[in-house]
């Protein structure tokens, strides 16, 4: 693939290799699959077949009678109780199955084709029940409950990002008991200010379920060590979180609990903790080590994919361009369980970037029988922007008005009040759009030949903070180990050591990041949120300070000299400005450790919370042809542009915004998890749930923008998620301009844009 | 992903073979591309696996007939023997360019994809257009059957229980002779919505003689006589034209195409594969 970067020189030079590539390049990653231990044994789930149902009976004795099978576990069997209606106190389903995928029964072997013989032998007796599947039937008085046996708690899950508290609005919409979280905000007179605007566009949009599509399947070992302490290798984004998570659902104090976490394949979100109650309750009950390892169709069936959501959004804007009101109602889909909030955060996500006079956002979170839901890259950005991006594009177009242009004019400065009522910091929105506005593809978007089109739009994810620390050791050979809390997911470890390089005036190449298991490591929280390097990032840079300090004074002793005149620069200490002069680090390093060594070992620890959120802005353009007699997309062109704050690691950098481009490439084209009317998964493997593969991805130019923020590493933000939000709206704007058709449903497959091209 | 436990026989003879297959649940296995995948998912679980790789079925050569292509050849190997159309396998090649990526067509077998039957087997449309036909020998002997009487039903074929696919027989293209294949890929497997191999003999700019080969688009890949009909002795008609010769199609439904745009592809994918193979149908030089 063809690249064109832009980036200035100062940045580009910072470009690093990631540390984790040559392992992973290599196969000599360790994942959690790869974990061996004496004596394990190894998992399989039945899986309901139905999206609802009552279970009557669960025979295991053919299962039992297999050769190697050494259990099989039933609800009953695991050392959990309380919570029916949460997904991580019931891992196996107890009388009720609320989804096609949830397992009801563990079926424990001596070898991975003992276990699956063993699970096909398990036969279980249902009752069908009445499957909620479509939202808008769902939230309806009356409507069939998705679950019967146990309440449904208000939704929790806040962990992507800061939502405010929503405030009633007097909605008084009746709905049934599968509604478990509404969020309203509003603000001014809409229907007054809808009365004064030029351009008035409004449209039901509607996106479905995607996966993460993670390479690596969910996966997790657990054993319990001779002492009695719970060890759990996964893979996950927060083994600190899956710890907690464990001693909540297990009832073992966090000091019984013992977390690694796993080299990651790849999670998106998908990994915060799924399996590992699961496998740790079988460990207990067993007495052995157990391993579970899902099948790409059992992940597709049985993890947490991103829900869809049903969005009647309307907007306005007065001749000048002034976006005045914002009308929205949004059904979130919130799966068959309790913990997942992506209700919440689709409410305030629904005014974009932007700022508007007023406003009335309705949202509810609803359960159905699909799945159980989980966090996907900048959870309900996608979708809302997919919707409000859109219309943004179709109010440009009736007030005659450049699209870049009236997005230019509705950023919002610092302080002024986002939708959901939290103040928006700074953001580099208006340094984008700027970019976006010059760019060739931009500008030659009217010199197309029939059948091509560009669109643009703009993403933003407000991401999250978390406290966090950070040890930063000096080695007696002069190089430097940074010890952190959060695990490496697309490359933060090589961040970290970029920050603590250019803190501590190392080359990177002398920096090395580990993330030890939770009895050792520095705390954290996980990592997601667009949280990692912004929120941890500060700490390994305190952490790298103090540790300079300290070397400065030992080197001020040896060198007799005070240590605010010394400087340390490519690994050299030496008098300011004196480049001929000063010592190698290593020769002080030596000094610290060993016996007989005259100075105390290098070490410095801190930790730190970012007092506010940095969000990233990030806009791309798109150029697609439209194929009239198949309707089929090619994306002939694609520009990500993106505030990153300060590039740490542009090479990183570039990374997520490809990433995020291709996976907003996903989320427009071709990515749907669709089930049939009974609730049965249609597309259950890789052969009917497409992905963009490599030769459906344009070229992807970056462009990196940087507008620091006050509180971010060298002052870098968060970039991970905003990076996937403005896709799908710049592939729908660009299909638009193509064709005329104004899509309003995700994926926009062939078919649709095919039919949607004959009825219009 | 294991599947259920099996037998393996390696035929070193086609006795051997044939008394293997015996057994109503036994399955014959060439590359293994299709039924592997099916028996890890437990969709498929024969009691025994028949290996027929020692029988010496592949290669490819011609004699007077036409080009003999055997069973075990795979999709590389024919690919190689067609470059610069060498023995004149035409939409075949095409066809067989479009099967999976490098690493199936170097292990996937041609007699195994026609075989295994799948209703969107790029390979079928090629073999149906070029009025291929499939060899077939069993211990009552050995049995010639025309392609388009081949595929009878969704992975269902006229081939018997005890019976192996030996070889295609592709008869030598006719003077002023082109074809071509022209698919559209479901985005997520790569299997045809909807694939139509055409071959075309002109007179002039008149068509002469044409046979059609669908794949995708309904319960077995078919030769499309209606298609046919409608273009010889006329011009490559336009898609709106084509639509008719569709309408009554029992076409398949699915996740990422239902059936009324999968018609509509059909006739998209014949009027460009005609398109094509019109312009073939000329001498390089004449075009």
């Amino acid at each position: 693939m063809t690249a064109i970067d832009s980036a200035p020189d100062a940045v580009a030079a910072r470009a690093a290799a990631r540390l984790d590539a040559p392992a992973k390049v290599t196969g000599a990653a360790q994942y959690a699959a790869d974990v061996q231990v004496m004596g394990l044994l190894h998992a399989r789930p039945v899986l309901s077949p139905h999206a609802h149902a009552r279970i009557l009976s669960i025979d295991v004795a053919e299962a039992r009678g297999i050769a190697g099978v050494v259990a099989v576990l039933l609800a009953a069997d695991l050392p959990i109780e309380g919570a029916t209606g949460s997904r991580a106190f019931e891992p196996l389903a107890r009388s009720e199955v609320v989804f096609a995928g949830q397992p009801v029964a563990l079926v424990v072997a001596e070898s991975e084709a003992a276990a699956e013989d063993g699970a096909e032998a398990v036969a279980v007796e249902y009752e069908v029940l009445p499957e909620v599947l479509d939202v808008e039937q769902a939230i309806k008085p009356g409507s069939p409950l998705t679950r019967l046996e146990g309440g449904a708690a208000a939704d929790e899950m806040e962990m992507h990002t800061e939502v405010t508290a929503s405030e009633q609005v007097g909605d008084a919409e009746p709905v049934s008991g599968n509604v478990i979280g509404r969020y309203n905000h509003a603000d001014g007179d809409v229907a007054g200010a809808f009365a004064l605007c030029a351009a008035v566009a409004e449209g039901r949009f509607r996106t479905q379920w995607v996966h993460q599509a993670y390479l690596e399947p969910q996966a997790a070992v657990a054993w319990v060590d001779p002492d009695g302490r719970l060890v759990v290798h996964s893979s996950t984004q927060g083994h600190f979180f899956v710890r907690g998570l464990l001693s909540r659902v297990l009832g073992l104090p966090v000091a019984k609990i013992r977390v690694v976490g796993a080299t990651l394949g790849g999670a998106f979100g998908g990994k915060i903790g799924l399996l590992e109650p699961l496998v740790a309750a079988a460990a207990l009950v067993l007495h052995r080590p157990v391993r579970i390892v899902l099948t790409r169709g059992e992940d597709f069936a049985a993890a947490n994919p991103a829900p869809g959501c049903v969005i009647d959004v309307r907007i306005g804007a007065t001749a000048d361009g002034t976006l005045a009101a914002l009308d929205a109602r949004i059904i979130m889909d919130a799966g068959a369980f309790s913990e997942y909030g992506g209700a919440a955060l689709a409410s305030g996500r629904i005014g974009g970037p932007y700022r508007w006079r007023t406003w009335r956002v309705a949202t509810l979170g609803v359960t159905t029988n699909r799945f159980g839901a989980g966090a996907y890259r900048a959870p309900s950005a996608p979708q809302t922007a997919f919707a409000l991006e859109s219309l943004i594009d179709e109010l440009a177009t009736q007030l005659g008005m450049d699209a870049i242009e009236l997005r230019l004019r509705n950023v919002p400065d610092a302080g002024e009040r986002r939708i959901d009522g939290a103040r928006w910091p700074g953001i580099g929105l208006r340094q984008v759009l700027d970019t976006a506005r010059a760019h060739p593809m931009w500008t030659g978007r009217t010199a197309l030949p029939p059948g091509e089109g560009v669109g643009v739009a703009s993403g933003l994810f407000p991401g999250g903070r978390q406290g966090a620390g950070a040890v930063c050791r000096l080695e007696t050979d002069g190089t430097l180990v940074v010890s952190v809390g959060a695990i490496d997911m697309s490359g933060t470890g090589t961040g970290f050591a970029g920050i603590a390089a250019e803190t501590f005036g190392v080359p990177i190449e002398k920096v090395s990041v580990i993330t030890p298991d939770t009895d050792s490591a520095p705390p954290a929280t996980l990592s997601g949120g667009s949280m990692v390097t912004y929120s941890v990032g500060p700490a390994v840079a305190a952490a790298a300070a103090q540790a300079r300090d300290q070397l400065l004074r030992l080197a001020a002793q040896e060198m007799e000299i005070d240590p605010t005149d010394l400087e340390i620069v490519d690994g050299r200490v030496r008098p300011v400005g004196s480049p001929t002069l000063g010592v190698e680090l290593s020769t002080i390093a030596a000094k610290t450790g060993g016996f007989g060594a005259p100075y105390a070992p290098v070490t410095g620890s801190a930790s730190a919370l970012p007092p506010e959120l940095a969000p990233s802005a990030c806009v791309n353009i798109v150029h697609v042809r439209v194929d009239a007699d198949t309707g089929g997309v090619a994306v002939l062109g694609h520009v990500a542009i993106q505030d990153v704050g300060h590039a740490i690691n542009p090479a990183l950098c570039q990374g997520q915004m490809r990433g995020g481009a291709a996976q907003g490439i996903g989320w427009a084209l071709y990515e749907q998890l669709v089930h049939d009317e009974s609730g049965h998964l249609l597309t259950g493997s890789f052969l009917n749930y497409a992905v963009p593969r490599s030769e459906q991805v344009a070229p992807i130019e970056t462009i990196i923008v940087e507008v620091p923020a006050p509180f971010g590493p060298l002052g870098a933000k968060g970039i991970g998620e905003s990076a996937v939000v403005p896709g799908a709206g710049a592939v729908a704007n660009a299909i638009k301009a193509a064709t005329g058709v104004r899509m309003h449903e995700l994926p926009m497959t062939a078919a649709r844009i095919w039919h949607a091209t004959q009825t219009r | 992903m294991i599947p259920a436990a099996f037998d393996y026989v390696r035929a070193a003879t086609f006795d051997d073979a044939f008394s293997a297959l015996a057994d109503p649940d036994a399955k014959v296995i060439a590359g293994g591309l299709s039924l592997l995948p099916m028996m890890k998912l437990r969709l498929a679980r024969p009691t025994q696996l028949v290996d027929i790789a020692p029988l010496g079925l592949s290669g490819i050569d011609a004699d007077a007939d036409g080009t003999r292509v055997g069973a075990l050849t795979t999709y590389a190997e024919l690919l190689s023997a067609s470059r610069g159309n060498g023995h004149g396998l035409g939409a075949i090649a095409d066809c067989a360019a479009r099967v999976g990526d490098l690493q199936v067509r170097n292990a996937g077998t041609v007699g195994g994809g026609v075989a295994h039957a799948d209703p969107a087997s790029d390979l079928a449309a090629g073999v149906l257009a070029m009025e291929a036909r499939v060899v077939l020998r069993s211990p009552r002997g050995t049995r010639e059957v025309d392609a388009a009487d081949f595929f009878v039903g969704p992975f269902t074929t006229a081939l018997d229980q005890v019976e192996l696919l030996v070889e295609l027989r592709v008869p030598h293209p006719q003077p002023n002779q082109g074809s071509a294949y022209v698919s559209v890929e479901d985005p997520a497997s790569g299997y045809p919505i909807a694939g139509a191999a055409v071959r075309i003999r002109r007179d002039g700019d008149r068509i002469v003689a044409c046979t059609v080969g669908i794949t995708g688009a309904a319960g077995h890949p078919f030769r499309a006589q209606r298609v046919e009909e409608l273009i010889v002795h006329g011009n490559v008609p336009t898609v709106a034209e084509l639509h008719g010769a569709f309408a009554d199609l029992h076409a398949m439904s699915d996740v990422i195409a239902g059936a009324a745009y999968r018609r509509h592809l059909a006739a998209v994918v014949v009027h460009r594969a005609a398109t094509r193979a019109f312009d073939n149908a000329l001498p390089r030089g004449a075009r």
